[in-house]
């Protein structure tokens, strides 16, 4: 194997693909990232055995052939040299040499063979839909992942395919996320989980416009974007059934300007309690009032103007929770609609079905 | 006595670390001894009061320690054997009050105000909570009693060892003046050299100062020290909230060796766990086991868990996989002990979106099979798991 390329044009593949390398190893080729160079190609592939990148780099190939190297050196050896220098990698014996300018570098390598890929996902279904729109769904929606739940088909993110409807859904059982993208022609029903991690990798690939293919297999979702294929596995388990924690609209609806709730509640919150971010909210049809107070006994107030003529209610609420979802809520606008001090509470735009968030309280 | 007058004991273990030392180990008795890190460089953490006619304390340097009595015994500390003794002795004290604030390991203040009617006077109580320990551990305790903590704990220290002294209102002055100033609590070696400026060194002298030799010295708490050189406290017994851990563990007459019998008795010993944690309206944050094998080697194995737990399956789940993991390593394995606890405890305030659900953190089914048990004792139900089939 012989190839080379600009100092850029490998830096960028590798920049790409470096996230799902991890940093301490059970398997010391997941460590390696793995190269094939063929007519011009150079492929870069990585993973750790739930995601895998790999991102493609445009070469002058003098021979063909595949090999595996710790990716993280070659990126730190790729970006510490200097700028537009040309890069010549060459495979000799069991090393691989990059040479760039006066620089050399002779590093281990382990065998391509070795290397875990995914191949065929036999995808049954495949699904085509802009980049902005899976970019939004994820936005809007990943902050209510769980994080090492034992109920592990939380720690991900569900993508549910519904009539012309390709849905989101996050929760971690305290609060939950829903968005939805409408689709050009209606898919057959399907809900897949992807995992953390998967979701997270995504998001940051996400950057262009134009059209993208998901393609949803029984264990695999894979992503084409440009220049990077995303395949992650599935979390393999049943989503809860969120629909039925989705509250109804209640009678006791408050309206507010978003912006103004956002930054009355991120004052309030300065006084919570730093671990539990517990904030009581006092709803009234003259007004909403904010407290908070930690364990030093200090104490925050807010009035805050909104549109109310429910009952009265006094509800609590982790404020971190709030705030996600009133960052992710478009529009000036903001509806909550709760049904009392002990039942989830329904946060929209008003007008718009499209994003839905819920949030449980807590008790006071 | 007035009615709202309160009666506090202050129980005190007599060099306790060191006591547990010469209980455990005869050759110890009667012979100067320490309880303290192993290199000389190490400090006393407790000292035998064989070992304190030669002037040794808790807290000195283990060479200077040394220099004072050559011929001194030092034991390492065996913290989870003293953790262990301890909670005999707690349990002593909750028999007569849950009202039981705990200072360390071995010392505790008690309001067994609203125990008189049923175990006597203070005065018996504490000779009762005496005997008690005893039988418990061959232990002793000197203890105080008052009718608050700052005079309770002045109180313990007067007779020690294996003392029992009771200061009524009445004797204050005469008990209490003679002290010097440093038994009052917050009174530390800055404040006695400036006490000492002002010719002030016993309690008389502090109670009788004037203010305004006092304000420089104290500023806003004249008053409150003023108050404690009389016998003054009205700080309340504030039995420990929010436990660091709750845990269950079991020693075996005979050792587990096989992955049922370790998986049976898991679960029995996280149902006790995920219970107490319920009970206590706490979830914890972190699940741990401990496993002590036939040879004595013990290891403990945690993990996070989010959301914070109390469930029996949760728990068990995580409590579970730690075992296998240990046992894939540790393979054949026999184990004497095993314990599962929670710790990083946070109150269990926010409800789940699922809770309905079989998913959610404690169960309906948790939730009956506590209250059963509440009526009609521990085992008076149970999972049909935890049953011994032999």
């Amino acid at each position: 194997m012989k190839f080379s390329a600009a100092r850029e044009a490998l830096l960028k593949p590798l920049q790409a693909v470096i996230g799902v390398v991890e940093r301490r190893q059970t398997m010391p080729i997941l460590s390696n990232v793995l190269m094939i160079a063929r007519d011009g190609q150079l492929s870069i592939t990585a993973t750790d055995l739930e995601v895998e990148l790999v991102a493609e780099a445009e070469v002058e190939t003098e021979s063909g052939g595949e090999i595996t190297v710790s990716g993280r050196k070659l990126l730190d050896i790729c970006r510490a040299l200097p700028e537009g220098v040309e890069i010549h990698v060459s495979l000799s014996g069991e090393k691989l040499s990059v040479r760039a300018g006066r620089s050399r570098f002779n590093l281990v390598t382990l065998p391509a063979a070795e290397f875990p890929v995914v191949e065929d996902i036999k995808a049954g279904q495949t699904i085509q839909v802009s980049q902005e729109s899976l970019g939004k769904l994820i936005e809007k929606t990943h902050f209510s992942m769980a994080q090492q739940d034992v109920r592990y088909y939380l720690n991900g993110m569900l993508l549910e395919t519904s009539g012309k409807f390709l849905r989101a859904v996050a929760t971690d059982g305290h609060r939950l996320a829903l968005c939805q993208a409408g689709l050009e022609e209606s898919l057959e029903e399907q809900q897949v989980i992807v995992p953390r991690k998967g979701v997270l990798e995504l998001q940051r690939l996400m950057s262009g416009d134009g059209d993208l293919n998901i393609e949803l297999g029984a264990n695999h979702i894979r992503i084409q974007l440009d220049g990077i294929r995303f395949t992650s596995k599935l979390i393999d388990g049943r989503f809860p059934e969120y629909e039925r924690v989705i509250p109804k609209e209640s009678s006791n609806e408050v309206k507010a300007d978003r912006t103004v709730f956002k930054s009355a509640l991120q004052r309030t919150a300065i006084l919570s309690n730093e671990k539990y971010r517990g904030i009581r909210l006092v709803i009234r049809d003259s007004g909403v009032t904010l407290q908070a107070h930690n364990p030093e006994q200090e104490e925050a107030e807010e009035e805050l103007e909104v549109e109310y003529s429910g009952e009265d209610i006094e509800i609590g609420f982790n404020v971190n929770y709030l705030l996600d979802a009133l960052g992710a809520v478009e529009g000036d606008d903001v509806t909550l609609s709760v049904q009392d001090s002990n039942s989830s509470c329904l946060i929209r735009q008003p007008g718009n079905d499209d994003c839905t968030f819920v949030v449980m309280p807590m008790r006071l | 006595m007035s009615e709202s007058a309160r009666s506090i004991l202050h129980v005190d273990m007599d060099a306790f670390y060191a006591s547990v030392e010469q209980r455990d180990n005869p050759e110890l008795r009667g012979k100067p001894l320490v309880v303290g890190g192993g290199s000389n460089r190490g400090v006393v953490a407790a000292a035998s009061y064989e070992s304190r006619k030669f002037g040794v304390r808790s807290a000195m340097p283990m060479a200077e320690a040394l220099r004072r009595c050559p011929t001194l015994c030092r034991v390492k500390p065996r913290m989870s054997h003293y953790k262990s003794v301890s909670n005999q002795i707690f349990a002593v004290f909750r028999d007569f009050t849950p009202q039981v604030e705990g200072l360390s390991l071995d010392e505790a203040f008690l309001d067994v105000t609203a125990s008189v009617a049923l175990f006597g006077s203070p005065v018996d109580i504490a000779a009762s909570i005496k005997r008690r320990i005893v039988e418990k551990t061959q232990l002793t305790a000197s203890v105080g009693v008052a009718e608050n903590k700052l005079v309770a704990k002045i109180a313990s220290d007067l007779d020690k060892p294996d003392g029992l002294t009771v200061i009524r209102p009445e004797d204050y002055a005469r008990k209490l003046d003679p002290l010097p100033v440093s038994v009052i609590p917050g009174i530390g070696r800055e404040t006695l050299k400036r006490l000492a400026g002002l010719r002030i060194s016993t309690i008389r002298d502090l109670r009788t100062a004037g203010d305004r030799e006092l304000e420089p010295v104290f500023g806003r708490f004249t008053r409150k020290t003023r108050d404690r050189a009389a016998g003054i406290d009205d700080r309340p017994v504030v039995p420990a909230r929010g436990e660091k851990s709750i845990s269950a563990e079991e020693t075996y007459d005979k050792d587990l060796a096989s992955l049922d019998d370790m998986d049976r008795e898991l679960l029995r010993l996280t149902e006790r766990t995920a219970s107490r944690l319920r009970k206590n309206r706490l979830a914890a944050n972190t699940v741990q086991i401990k496993i002590r094998q036939s040879d004595f080697k013990t290891f403990t194995r945690q993990r996070s868990v989010s959301p914070p737990a109390n469930g029996t399956d949760q728990i068990y789940a995580v409590a579970r996989e730690l075992l296998h993991t240990w046992l894939s390593r540790n393979a054949g394995a026999r184990v004497r002990l095993l314990g599962v606890g929670g710790s990083n405890l946070a109150p269990d305030e926010q409800p789940d979106l699922f809770a309905a659900a079989p998913e959610a953190t404690s169960t309906p089914v948790d939730r009956t099979v506590d209250e059963i048990r509440d009526r009609f004792g521990t085992d008076a139900l149970g999972r049909a798991r935890t049953l011994d089939r032999r």
